[in-house]
């Protein structure tokens, strides 16, 4: 058996908010093996986004480790954290945050770039592949100013599986999208969790959206009260 | 392979990233660029005219006084000032044997020549020069009433020092009247008063105070101070002792423009063609030229312009002068001629040429033409000419007033300089007479000095009074009252072994080992290669201290004295100009950025999550900023070019006074555009850029990728 995507262990994350101690998180552990589709979910304010951004690396834990594919979060330099969220992980963000002057060939390409280690004939093509995954190989020149919101959350979704990362984390990913586009942005994330076996782990509050996970963790008051497996999302 | 692709690719991405930034906030984008492309213009076009003032008085001054290294008596009290300092002529120890530091000079390797010079200010007997000098400064303190005084006016004080001088050598002269005067006399004590205006005007108190009552001052100087000069007046003559014959090979920039240069080996003196316009000219001749130059140059109207207005009243007003040098006969052709020229029956003289001198702007280029086609070939223009002999009165090394007759041969012009107070007043004089001036005494006159002592059974007088008792003052007595018998100074000279007379002296040749022998104040040296300078300096040096000789080098430039401090003010005017610019430059960039780094936090915060490292940021920030400086520096250049060119086709910048003509050394000046000048732009604006990128880039460094994640709700 591989070893398991993620993987956190008695994470606690605690922030100072003046003179208040905020407990975002406390005692959680987690595993999500490779290939789930995995759907976070709770109120606002229960830790989903704290969480997701643990996993991510773009923070690390105030106890407890988390590791991902593999890797100690805390134990990284800076350096090394960010080179982990380059090639191990893909972002899908709430509002896009897709880079306004860049088109959308280049907003897919970025992490390619970042990379260096594609020729850009490789990189044409594995752009142009995902574009075509994503419905939008007509919109390879536009702007994001220039596409709705449902298309630009293709684009975010398509940069990040350009790079082909084990594991894409959405941190409420249907949130600023009717509920139509929604369900066509969450059917592509699964059909390309299907694909690749790429792991997916989405937070939301959206029980329409949560129907569709393999699995669901359910948050409340930065504590993980229950785990369990999404039957509607199996049968489809 | 494959990662440089990507590099190249990345930097692409970061260039074009950077480019849509900046045409995304094109308000912001172009303030800045603005004023990036205004430093670079004022860059481009001040270092151009900077360097073309230098190139031009680099080649004025060394040609024409300046040499490429200036040596002088070390033991000097003040630098030497070849074209005077502001407080009057410096004051340089004596070279006492020029010969010695020649031939020292000349065992240095890239030596070519080595002139020997003496310069000083004397008194000249002319017009009255008083009267002159303080038109010309009230003339000063009514423009400064009405525009201000300029920050950098370097011939208002020259104009001044140069009246404190006139003061204090007519003091100099009423002192020695005193000294031998009765002092019982009736004469003595109203001389008494006189002399007190006179110390008063000599004072330097006076002078610290003159900006503050310049009326008052002026009104004392003319009532009670310029009636002193004597009526047929004196003029003061600026002038460097030489050796002609090697001045005039060190010097192509003096060019002789009247007569013809000092014959080899003779006596004689070439005045300074400005001196002469300025001094010796026919004063009605010189405000027809002066309202000239002021329409023609400066734009000025006589309409409008009271100064003009009074010119034009003051030559209609006094056509005496004119009058008195016709005789009948071209008084009658005077007539003649201005009555066909001007159409008209008048018969009077005077009236007749008070109405040519009547004019207006409509009529004044007519009148000026008729002035110098028809009458001026009637006149004597200037009140000496060739062939004239001037006397030439200055006080000696030891205070006594000596004074040389000498032969004016022509007149010369300094190329580049010939229109500045400055620099072209200078009158080149051989250097026998400056030493005589100078109270020099040869060994030949020392020895009959002995003579005469023992003839004339003097006592032992200290050497200073003895040799201006003897040559400097003529009738003068020494301060000392020494019994002395009264004896005949021909009848000795003549006994003594045979002194020439006046006309011998003229005829006289000197041989090149006279006239390199003897005393000299500094000496111009010629290199072979003008950029030795430097490095032919302490060898110059070194050469006269083994010939027993303590001298001082310096460049041309620092022998120039005003000139290269009026030089490196410019500069520092522009440079300081050019810090202010780009110091706010640096401040409106950075403030941009760091407006924009704000703006993006949330773009920046993505990049990072996605994986761009902190460098990756650093660097897009940085050559936003650096895109922005080079693209509007390069525009600010293309313009600063184009300025400078289009200076160029219309003519230059035309000088409209002295003191421009002077820095211009001629009367346009041409920029030239110098690749120092664009090189030290674009680096500039590079170092500025990233300077002004530095503070935004590092708060850019900063976002943490958990900005991303912030919803915007």
């Amino acid at each position: 058996m591989p070893e398991p995507i993620v993987e956190a262990v008695d994470v606690a994350k605690v922030y100072q908010l003046g003179k208040t101690q905020v407990h975002a998180l406390r005692h959680v552990d987690l595993v999500v093996e490779r290939g789930e589709f995995l759907s976070i979910a709770g109120p606002s304010g229960s830790g989903k986004t704290t969480l997701l951004n643990l996993i991510g690396g773009v923070d690390v834990p105030s106890s407890g480790t988390v590791r991902v594919d593999g890797e100690d979060t805390s134990k990284l330099t800076e350096r090394a954290l960010t080179r982990l969220r380059l090639d191990h992980i893909g972002f899908i963000f709430q509002t896009f945050n897709l880079v306004a002057v860049l088109t959308v060939f280049q907003n897919v390409e970025f992490p390619l770039l970042l990379q260096g280690r594609m020729s850009s004939d490789d990189r044409r093509r594995r752009v142009n592949a995902l574009l075509e995954a994503v419905g939008l190989a007509d919109h390879a020149r536009h702007r994001p100013s220039e596409l709705s919101g449902g298309q630009r959350q293709r684009v975010a979704v398509a940069r990040a599986l350009v790079a082909n990362p084990p594991l894409v984390l959405a941190d409420e990913p249907t949130a600023n999208l009717d509920s139509v586009t929604g369900g066509h942005i969450i059917d592509l994330m699964r059909e390309m969790n299907r694909r690749d076996g790429t792991t997916f782990i989405f937070s939301t509050h959206d029980p329409k959206v949560m129907s569709h996970a393999s699995a669901i963790v359910r948050l409340e008051d930065g504590r993980v009260v229950g785990r369990e497996t999404a039957q509607g999302a199996e049968a489809r | 392979m494959s990662v440089v692709a990507s590099r190249v690719r990345q930097g692409r991405i970061l260039l074009q990233m950077a480019m849509r930034n900046l045409v995304a906030s094109r308000v912001r984008t172009l303030v800045v660029g603005g004023i990036v492309a205004l430093g670079v213009v004022i860059v481009v076009l001040g270092s151009s005219l900077l360097d073309s003032i230098d190139v031009g008085m680099t080649r004025s001054i060394q040609g024409s006084l300046g040499g490429h290294v200036q040596l002088y008596n070390a033991a000097s009290r003040d630098p030497l000032a070849l074209y005077g300092g502001t407080m009057g002529e410096s004051v340089l120890e004596p070279i006492d044997d020029f010969a010695r530091l020649k031939a020292a000079a000349l065992t240095v390797p890239g030596v070519k020549l080595v002139v020997p010079m003496g310069i000083d200010q004397a008194m000249v007997s002319m017009g009255n020069v008083f009267d002159v000098a303080l038109e010309r400064l009230r003339a000063d303190v009514r423009r400064r009433m009405e525009q201000g005084a300029p920050a950098d006016a370097p011939d208002y004080e020259a104009h001044k020092a140069h009246l404190r001088r006139m003061a204090t050598l007519l003091q100099q002269e009423l002192r020695a009247a005193r000294e031998i005067a009765d002092e019982t006399s009736g004469v003595y004590r109203d001389r008494k008063a006189d002399f007190d205006a006179l110390s008063t005007a000599v004072e330097g108190g006076f002078w610290e105070t003159f900006d503050a009552d310049p009326l008052g001052s002026l009104e004392f100087l003319e009532n009670r101070v310029a009636p002193l000069s004597l009526d047929g007046g004196f003029t003061f003559i600026r002038y460097v002792g030489t050796d002609p014959e090697a001045f005039q090979k060190a010097f192509p920039g003096a060019q002789v423009v009247e007569g013809s240069p000092i014959p080899p080996g003779q006596r004689g003196a070439l005045l300074g063609k400005l001196y002469a316009e300025e001094w010796l000219k026919l004063r009605a001749a010189r405000r027809l030229d002066k309202i000239k130059e002021a329409r023609d140059l400066n734009g000025r109207r006589i309409a409008k312009d009271e100064e003009l207005q009074r010119w034009v009243k003051e030559n209609t007003g006094q056509t005496r002068d004119i009058l008195l040098q016709l005789d009948p006969v071209r008084t009658r052709e005077a007539v003649r001629r201005l009555q066909a020229a001007l159409g008209t029956k008048e018969e009077d003289p005077g009236k007749i040429v008070a109405a040519l001198l009547d004019t207006n702007d409509d009529n004044f280029d007519a009148r000026y033409r008729i002035f110098y086609a028809e009458l001026a070939p009637l006149l004597q223009l200037y009140s000496v000419k060739v062939g004239d002999f001037i006397t030439i009165k200055a006080p000696s090394r030891s205070g006594y007033v000596s004074s040389v007759n000498v032969p004016i041969h022509g007149f010369v012009e300094f190329r580049g300089l010939e229109r500045s107070a400055l620099a072209g007043m200078m009158s080149v004089l051989d250097i026998h007479s400056w030493r005589d001036l100078y109270g020099y005494m040869t060994p030949e006159r020392a020895a009959e000095v002995r003579r005469l002592k023992e003839r004339a059974g003097a006592r032992t007088v200290a050497r200073e009074d003895a040799e201006a008792a003897l040559f400097g003052g003529g009738a003068e007595v020494p301060v000392e009252p020494v019994a002395v018998k009264p004896f005949d100074e021909a009848a000795l000279l003549l006994a003594g072994g045979g002194r020439q007379s006046r006309e011998d002296l003229f005829r006289r040749r000197y041989t090149q080992a006279e006239t390199d022998t003897g005393v000299a104040l500094n000496a111009a040296v010629i290199l072979d290669d003008p950029r030795r300078i430097g490095e032919t300096m302490p060898k110059l040096v070194e050469a006269a201290a083994r010939a027993g000789m303590k001298v001082k080098a310096v460049t041309w430039l620092e022998a120039s004295g005003i000139v290269g401090q009026s030089m490196g003010l410019l500069r520092m005017v522009l440079y300081l100009a050019v810090l202010i610019i780009f110091a706010v430059a640096l401040v409106i960039i950075n403030n941009a950025m760091v407006m924009a780094t704000l703006q993006r936090v949330k773009e920046i915060g993505t990049m990072r999550a996605i994986g761009a490292q902190r460098r990756f940021v650093l660097v897009l920030v940085v050559v936003e900023v650096v895109t922005t400086g080079l693209v509007f520096g390069g525009l600010g250049a293309a313009l600063g070019i184009a300025i400078v060119h289009a200076i160029g086709w219309t003519g230059g910048i035309a000088a409209t006074n002295d003191t421009m003509y002077f820095l211009f050394s001629g009367p346009a000046l041409i920029p030239r555009l110098g690749t120092a000048s664009l090189v030290t732009s674009v680096a500039i604006v590079f170092l500025v850029s990233i300077l002004s990128a530095l503070y935004p880039a590092v708060l850019a460094m900063r976002v943490t990728p958990l900005e991303a994640m912030q919803s915007d709700e």
